[in-house]
């Protein structure tokens, strides 16, 4: 058949093995030392600005970097002297992790991404430990007690990496949720949204009245099951509507700290018997287990779709293409539960949760630098310059307060490269930095956003369904943040399972699995529904799960106590 | 004597040759780098192999690796799926373009032909992640297809082509067929045209039609090609890649979407089991390599030539 390969040698079969082999045997040179540490630290300090570059691997393409070409960028490059060369994943980050592990060569800085595990195995890391006790004033300060959350594990309490994500950040809107278009609730009088059943009739009232939007066929409820996608839009909402939080793959039963594959819970089984019964009252797009993630999108940008369960940052790009002309058409987020006894978790805390973060290579060349440049990026100084962009320019100071000028913030709510042009917040995620709404020595927020600016942002029509509703916000809606206590574990779903272990060959067996039965399952017909059930518990524990269950217990066990003592 | 007389030849051989053979010595040190001495590798799957250690601290492990794979159910599953859908695409891939050459050089008008033949072979060099989108589109239940299929009565109620897991090989196959043919049927257009043309004026003469021709002495004529490639082809039966597969699956069909080389990601690197991954590489070169020989064998009893 494949008449072009026929010129290449017979051994292409080979073609894995080879590439394995040939980056394998190439790592025998391991654990150079760190580079002569103290040697250029702690000395003069017009050496810290000697231009330097740092190479770091990106596995998250940003689409706002900017080669630190912009103001920002080069503000950055002006005060430290790095200039950062980033190095972008295309395609699977864990296969180009493992690779760049077996070939031990790394770059200056490795934000993990969910697979620092690979890497700690592979000893890719330094220990930033006395680094950031000798050169790290600001990060110390930025973590504060979550400094010992950073360490690694119970038997290896090194710190690898300083941590992503705001620390101490306050919550105003709402990630996770199930959505209905504003029009389906305006023209039902804002009926009570609290259940599934809720849900279901708000759908099925306003589809039966309008069976096409637009002259194209109303689409239900629509959901998601491209790749790894599947979690989001299928899987997590069971595990929300049965008020658990967000753990990944798993719930943490809060009294004995015991994880199971959430799954397997007798609660989720309603959740998805509720997804039979949609799909055998046609309410449920039947495309659902076929589209891929653009069709979604286009759907979702086309209006026609009533019902998602979906987070925010999934569906939130289709939605803004409804925004000019369909604001009716975009979504509320409604907390979605199976019956009204269970509360909707969006909001519970998890501490600072810090699984992943940026680190520093043992190959670095100049680890010095490299703490510093990071220690600088958590100053108060790089926080405004990244939050705030450079002032007089894009802020200024009237009355001793930071202010952007509305024409200023026109643009950036407007302009789609404003962020891109400016530099400001491409400097943010991944590296260390304050969450929204922590204030700065001069009791202002190191970020713009507040209250007032998530408001402003509103359409007209979503403030006449908030005040139908009577909510100001829609985090309004969502029981709130104090009704649940803090997760002593942080997310589950940073906690890594060993590579090459039994447990991680089961993880996988267990999310073939769920694929497969998961949408059997709901496309089966009702009186098979529980048949089906019967045959996903069977084949996960045929495939080990209770056994990675207690190995993911024991990690995170020993995680709450890591964090904890 | 002989065997120094012999030996004399070879020497003044090489010393007539040398520069012949000068030359060829950087395409050997190359295939030697390139193709044998990353086999030393293959160690890996009797290891527990860990990277970013030394080859001596490695722990080795025998063949368990091995025992594991013919322990899974999984596995035989893609190999299911690995070579149905080869030995389909071998099917589909070799009668359609040859029968597609063979009417093609049929045809009269040099321009029409030449026209013809590149708008086929065009799709080749549409990616895979673009065609998985068409085909896609055009098989959901608001696609071309359908609507067809509705307007001319064929079926009340649209068919979800996608989500009928029986129907993923036919699916994959004749999206490879709609890619591939036309570029597939170049090399036995080209094979066509070295023929003799005296061959078809005698047997014009004789009064033979034109499907006698082609039958008697274009597809004779092409046949040596047809044998190289297809046993060529042979050895690539369990390495088919994934692109298309996981391009055009879905949950749904899972169960016979998934195909060897996924599986080797899937369990093998993305869980970090180096030796594992190795251990199926390993597999799937001896079977190509034995498939190869089978195929080379019979071909050899059959005609009395040797492709390899």
């Amino acid at each position: 058949m494949k008449v072009r390969r026929w010129k290449k040698p017979a051994w292409m079969g080979l073609a894995l093995a080879v590439a394995l082999a040939a980056t394998g045997c190439s790592s025998g040179g391991e654990g150079k030392p760190a580079a002569s540490g103290s040697a250029s630290g702690g000395t003069a300090s017009a050496d810290d600005k000697q231009p330097v570059t740092l190479t770091m691997y990106m596995p998250q393409a940003n689409p706002n970097y900017e080669n630190m070409e912009s103001p920002v960028g080069k503000k950055i490059t002006e005060e430290t002297g790095v200039k950062l060369q980033m190095e972008f994943v295309v395609g699977d980050e864990k296969q180009k992790v493992s690779l760049m592990a077996a070939s031990g060569e790394y770059p200056d800085l490795i934000f993990g991404h969910g697979n620092e595990n690979i890497l700690v195995d592979a000893g890719a890391y330094l220990d930033l430990t006395d680094l950031i006790e000798q050169y790290g004033p600001n990060l110390k300060k930025l973590y504060g007690p979550y400094l010992k959350r950073l360490r690694w594990s119970k038997d290896d309490p090194s710190i690898y990496f300083v941590g992503s994500y705001g620390v101490n950040e306050q919550r105003w809107t709402p990630e996770t949720g199930f959505e209905l278009q504003h029009a389906v609730v305006q023209e039902l009088g804002y009926p009570k949204m609290k259940t599934l059943q809720d849900f279901e009739n708000a759908i099925k009232t306003y589809k039966d009245k309008h069976p096409t939007i637009d002259g194209q066929p109303t689409i239900g409820l629509s959901i998601l099951a491209d790749d790894w996608r599947y979690k989001i839009s299928i899987t997590n909402p069971a595990l929300f509507a049965s008020g658990g939080p967000d753990d990944g793959e798993w719930y943490v039963d809060p009294k004995t700290q015991k994880a199971v594959f959430h799954y397997t819970r007798p609660e989720e089984k309603e959740y998805f018997k509720w997804l039979n019964h949609m799909n055998d009252i046609g309410l449920l797009d039947k495309e659902s287990f076929v589209q891929k993630y653009d069709q979604y999108a286009e759907k979702v940008a086309s209006g026609r779709v009533l019902a998602l369960a979906d987070a925010k940052w999934e569906y939130g790009d289709s939605e803004k293409a409804l925004r000019q002309d369909k604001p009716e058409r975009m979504y509320g987020m409604y907390p979605i539960t199976l019956n009204e006894n269970i509360k909707y978790a969006d909001f519970q805390s998890a501490g600072y949760s810090a699984g992943w973060g940026v680190g520093i290579s043992k190959t670095a060349k100049d680890p010095v630098r490299a703490i510093k440049f990071l220690d600088w990026l958590a100053s108060d100084e790089a926080q405004v310059l990244n939050n705030w962009g450079i002032e007089g320019v894009n802020y200024q100071i009237v009355d001793g307060k930071r202010v952007i000028p509305p024409e200023e913030m026109d643009k950036r709510k407007n302009d789609p490269d404003y962020f891109k042009k400016t530099g400001i917040g491409v400097y943010g995620f991944p590296f260390p930095q304050y969450g929204v709404g922590v204030k700065d020595p001069t009791g202002q927020t190191y970020t713009p956003d507040s209250v007032d600016t998530i408001i402003d942002n509103y359409t007209d029509v979503e403030k006449e369904v908030l005040a139908g509703y009577g909510a100001k916000m829609w985090k309004d809606l969502y029981p709130a943040e104090s009704e649940f206590p803090v997760k002593p574990w942080g997310k589950a779903w940073q906690i890594n399972i060993p590579q090459n272990s039994d447990a991680a060959v089961i993880a996988q067996k267990c999310e073939d699995i769920v694929k497969k039965k998961v949408p059997e399952m709901i496309l089966a017909k009702p009186e098979r529904f529980e048949e089906v059930w019967a045959e996903f518990i069977a084949d996960l524990e045929k495939a080990g799960v209770h056994k990675m269950e207690e190995a993911f217990s024991a990690l995170l066990q020993e995680r709450i106590k890591l964090w904890n003592e | 004597m002989q065997r120094v007389r012999k030996g004399r030849t070879s020497l003044r051989l090489l010393k007539e040759q040398k520069w012949l053979f000068l030359m060829s010595v950087p395409f050997v040190l190359w295939v030697f780098l390139f193709n044998y001495v990353p086999v030393w590798g293959w160690t890996m799957a009797f290891q527990n192999f860990r990277p970013g250690r030394a080859f001596g601290d490695q722990e080795w492990a025998g063949l368990s690796h091995f025992a594991e794979l013919f322990a899974d159910e999984r596995f035989y599953m893609v190999l299911r799926n690995t070579l149905g859908m080869s030995l389909l695409s071998l099917l589909v891939g070799y009668t359609v373009p040859i029968a597609f050459a063979l009417l093609l050089n049929e045809m009269r008008g040099k321009v029409f032909k030449r026209s013809i033949q590149t708008i086929a072979y065009l799709p080749h060099f549409v990616s895979w992640v673009i065609v998985a989108g068409l085909v896609t589109k055009m098989l959901s239940v608001e696609g071309i297809v359908n609507e067809l299929l509705m307007l001319l009565h064929l079926t009340d109620e649209p068919i979800q082509f996608m989500a009928k897991e029986h129907w993923f090989w036919g699916v994959v196959t004749m999206s490879d067929m709609w890619k591939e043919t036309g570029w597939n049927s170049i090399i036995f257009l080209a094979a066509i045209v070295g023929i003799d043309p005296e061959l078809h004026e005698a047997a014009t003469m004789d009064g033979a039609g034109r499907f006698r021709r082609m039958w008697h002495i274009t597809l004779p004529g092409i046949r040596p090609t047809i044998m190289v490639m297809l046993i060529l082809s042979i050895g690539w039966l369990t390495s088919i890649g994934f692109e298309k597969q996981y391009l055009l699956g879905n949950p749904i069909v899972s169960d016979y979407s998934e195909v060897l080389d996924l599986y080797v990601l899937n369990y093998g690197i993305k869980v970090g089991r180096y030796s594992y991954g190795t251990a199926i590489g390993i597999f799937n070169s001896v079977v190509s390599i034995m498939l190869l020989l089978i195929s080379n064998g019979i071909f050899k009893r059959m005609t009395k030539e040797s492709v390899i």
